[in-house]
């Protein structure tokens, strides 16, 4: 259940910029979330809507983007999506890679009025 | 009306996690973030680890446990600083609760700090603690296919322990399908095959972890 740690911190977030925005209602809440880190989508927005039962920001809908994970290749430069589990350059086969996708725990925005 | 905000969501843990990582630089301390399920042996681990290592090294251990300090007992024989930090329910330890607990080490006086962290493959991967390196320990009868269930931890992991391999007779734990997941995902990841209370393998992880206090 990181949902629920992860969904704890986002509130703090999502409350925060509310107040300073003026916004008196937040109805959706947008998020990335990297493949990599396995959110499940229908547990965190259940985790969320129990984090903000009674703020402003009860019953917001969070509207997930998950990213496939991707990673550049640092012998070739080449940049490709992980699949399978296959941690190797699709070019060379080098496994000296750096992740640029995959990782997010990220929002984007808030809306409401 | 839509507010831009961009911004990370665990940014609160990562900052603190950064301080830690800074702090225990500094002190010349490794940190080891023990990761594993429920049982797969940290413990079991700790206990061999500790009793070989505290003549070589000053260490320390910070034990994360759900509600009790049972493992932290087992570990009392070796006269090593030890703290207790319960989650309270929490699946996983943060870099708050582990700033906290940090002043009650003397980190001038030490070489080697490991943190069990609480059982579960998943949760504790998410959460820098400013760990030098995370440890996932696996066993052999949790089934082969964790790294492939759980990329992320073996992905990230500096080393990985397969534990329990003398009960590889009495399971279905494919050690060849369990090699070729872990190699997909990290090729060069140093992988140890233990028994923690038989003994076997653990020379070899001893050297490598001694080693890891000189880098
Ligand atoms: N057969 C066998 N049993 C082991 C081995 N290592 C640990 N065990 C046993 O497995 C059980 C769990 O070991 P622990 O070391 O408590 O596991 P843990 O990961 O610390 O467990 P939690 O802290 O509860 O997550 C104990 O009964 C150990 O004696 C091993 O190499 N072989
Ligand atoms: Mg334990
Ligand atoms: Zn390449």
């Amino acid at each position: 259940m990181h949902e629920l740690k992860i969904a704890e911190d986002l509130k703090d977030i999502v409350l925060e910029a509310a107040s300073k925005g003026n916004l008196k209602k937040v109805t959706r809440v947008n998020v990335t979330f990297g493949q990599m880190v396995q959110i499940v989508p229908e547990i965190f927005q259940f985790a969320f809507t129990e984090c903000v039962r009674d703020t402003s920001a009860e019953g917001a809908e969070v509207t997930i983007e998950i990213v496939p994970v991707k990673m550049t290749c640092n012998e070739c430069g080449t940049e490709f999506i992980v699949k399978d589990n296959m941690f190797a350059c699709h070019k060379c086969g080098s496994a000296d890679l750096k992740i640029i996708n995959g990782r997010e725990l990220f929002v984007k925005s808030i809306e409401g009025e | 009306m839509e507010i831009k905000i961009m911004k990370n969501i665990l940014d609160r843990n990562q900052n603190r996690a950064d301080e830690v990582r800074a702090l225990l630089k500094d002190k010349n301390v490794v940190m080891v973030n023990i990761i594993s399920s429920p049982g797969a042996g940290k413990t079991t681990l700790l206990e061999r680890t500790c009793g070989e290592l505290k003549e070589k090294l000053r260490l320390g251990v910070i034990e994360g446990d759900i509600t009790t300090d049972r493992d932290a007992q087992r570990l009392k024989k070796y006269n090593i600083p030890i703290v207790v930090i319960n989650t309270e329910g929490g699946c996983h330890l943060d870099s708050h609760s582990i700033s906290k607990v940090l002043g009650s080490f003397d980190l001038d006086n030490l070489d080697m700090l490991f943190v069990e962290n609480v059982g579960n493959l998943i949760c504790p991967s998410q959460f820098d603690l400013g760990e030098t390196f995370k440890l996932a320990v696996i066993s052999t009868t949790e089934g082969d296919d964790k790294p492939a269930k759980y990329p992320m931890l073996f992905r990230e992991a500096r080393a990985v322990i397969l534990n329990k391999i003398d009960l590889l007779p009495y399971t279905n734990f494919s050690f060849e399908s369990f090699r070729r997941d872990l190699r997909k995902i990290n090729p060069s990841v140093p992988l140890f095959s233990l028994s923690c209370t038989r003994g076997d393998g653990l020379d070899e992880w001893f050297e490598w972890i001694i080693d890891q206090s000189h880098k």
